[in-house]
C-alpha cells in the first residue's frame, strides 16, 4: 500500500544528548536550589559540578552535535529575528530565531551561575566552592551574595521559557513532547536534522568531565 | 562665679555635651569594628580550611591562625556592647535576641571558646590527624550560633 503524500513526515528533531542536558539541567536547578536553602552544602556543591559538566558538553555540543543543536544554526541575527516576529519566516525544525537567543540566555545565566557559585564561601568558612582559594574572604562572600541575587535571574528566564512554551501550546503547537521523545513532525518543506554519531558524544561527555574534575579540585592536576 | 568656675563649668558642659555625641556614635561603631573582627575571623577560618584540604598543609599557617582564631574567641563577648543592635540605626544582621537572650547567647561564646582553645592547643602541638576535627567544631560553633541570633540572608 503506497504511504499518501499528505501524511505527516515524522523525523528526530532534538537529539539524544541535548534532550538529556536539557531534562537533567531542569531537575538540577531546583535540586540546587533545595541543597542550598536547606543547609546541604555538599549536595549544592556536587549539583552545580554536575550542572558545570553538562554546560560544558552543551558548549562542545553546540559546534559538533545535531544541526538542531548547533548554535551556528540557530543563533541569528537581528533581521531574522524581527523576519519572524513580523510572520514572515515559513516554520522550520529546531529552535525559532527568538527561542535560540533564549537557548543562549539560560545557557550564559547558568554558566554565570555555577561561575559564582565557584568562588563563593558559607559565612562559617565550613563549604567554600573549588576556587574560593583563589580569593578573599570577603571577595568570596560578596560572590555569595552575587550568587544569591543571579539566581532570581535563572528564575526569571526560567518563568520566560515556561511561559513560552504555555504561549505556544495556546496556538496548537505543543513542544514538550518532542523534547522528551525526540522525534516530531516535519513543516511541509522542513529538511529532517542531521544527526552525529553516538561516539562524539561520548567524547564530548568525556572532555566535560575531565574540566570538571580539574576545577573540582581547585585547578590542580 | 569666679571666672576659673565659669570655665571650669563650660569645661564641664564641653565635656557632656561631647560624651553625648560620643554615646550618639557608639552603638554604630561597635556595629563596625564587630563586622571587622567578624571578617577576620572568617578570613582565618578560611586560611585554615584551604590548609586542610591542600595536599601538604602548612602547618606554620594553621598555627598562626589558629592562635587569632582562640584569640577572637576570647574577645568575642566584648564584640556585643549594648546598643550596637538593629536600634543602632546601623546595618547589621545581629538580631536583637542577642541582648534579650543573654543566657542562652553566653553559653554559644562559652561553646566557641571551648572549642577554639582546643583547637589551638592542638594546632601548636601540630596533630595533623586531629587538626581538621578540631576546626570543623569551630566553624560549628559558628555556624551554631549564626543560626539562632543572626539574620539569615534575605535573597
Amino acid at each position: 500500500m503506497a504511504v499518501p503524500e499528505r501524511r505527516d513526515r515524522r523525523a528526530t528533531v532534538w537529539d539524544a544528548p541535548t534532550r538529556l542536558v536539557h531534562w537533567l539541567i531542569a531537575l538540577l536547578i531546583p535540586f540546587s536550589w533545595w541543597s542550598a536553602h536547606n543547609d546541604h552544602l555538599p549536595w549544592h556543591r556536587l549539583s552545580g559540578y554536575c550542572i558545570l559538566g553538562l554546560l560544558v558538553f552543551r558548549l562542545i555540543w553546540g559546534f559538533i552535535g545535531a544541526s538542531t543543536s548547533r548554535f551556528g544554526e540557530f543563533v541569528s541575527g537581528p533581521a531574522r529575528v524581527r523576519a519572524y516576529l513580523a510572520g514572515r519566516l515559513s516554520a522550520g525544525v529546531g529552535h525559532n530565531p527568538l527561542g535560540g537567543w533564549s537557548v543562549v540566555a539560560m545557557l550564559t545565566a547558568l554558566a554565570a551561575q555555577v561561575g559564582l557559585g565557584l568562588f563563593s564561601i558559607d559565612e562559617d568558612s565550613l563549604e567554600p566552592g573549588p576556587l574560593a582559594a583563589l580569593v578573599s574572604f570577603d571577595t568570596a562572600r560578596a560572590i555569595a551574595h552575587i550568587h544569591h541575587l543571579m539566581f532570581w535571574v535563572v528564575i526569571a528566564l526560567v518563568v520566560l521559557h515556561l511561559g513560552a512554551i504555555a504561549f505556544y501550546a495556546a496556538r496548537g503547537r505543543h513542544l514538550t513532547r518532542a523534547m522528551i521523545v525526540g522525534r516530531a513532525a516535519l513543516p511541509p518543506g522542513a529538511q529532517a536534522p542531521r544527526l552525529v554519531p553516538v561516539w562524539r558524544a561520548v567524547l564530548a561527555a568525556a572532555a566535560a568531565a575531565a574540566l570538571v574534575w580539574f576545577v573540582a579540585h581547585g585547578l590542580r592536576l | 562665679m569666679r571666672p576659673s568656675h565659669r570655665l571650669a563649668l563650660a569645661a564641664l558642659a564641653l565635656v557632656v555635651v561631647g560624651s553625648a555625641a560620643i554615646a550618639d556614635v557608639s552603638g554604630p561603631q561597635a556595629v563596625k569594628a564587630r563586622q571587622a573582627h567578624m571578617k577576620a575571623l572568617g578570613a582565618s577560618a578560611k586560611a585554615v580550611g584551604e590548609q586542610i584540604r591542600a595536599p601538604a598543609a602548612d602547618l606554620g599557617v594553621v598555627r598562626a591562625e589558629a592562635a587569632k582564631i582562640d584569640a577572637a574567641a576570647k574577645a568575642l563577648p566584648t564584640w556585643f556592647p549594648a546598643g550596637s543592635g538593629p536600634s543602632s540605626g546601623a546595618k547589621t544582621e545581629a538580631l536583637p535576641l542577642i541582648w534579650t537572650d543573654t543566657v542562652g547567647f553566653a553559653a554559644k561564646q562559652r561553646a566557641l571558646a571551648a572549642a577554639a582553645a582546643k583547637f589551638d592547643q592542638i594546632a601548636q602541638a601540630g596533630d595533623a590527624a586531629a587538626i581538621n576535627p578540631a576546626f570543623r567544631e569551630v566553624a560549628a560553633a559558628c555556624k551554631s550560633c549564626h543560626q539562632t541570633y543572626k539574620e539569615k540572608d534575605k535573597d
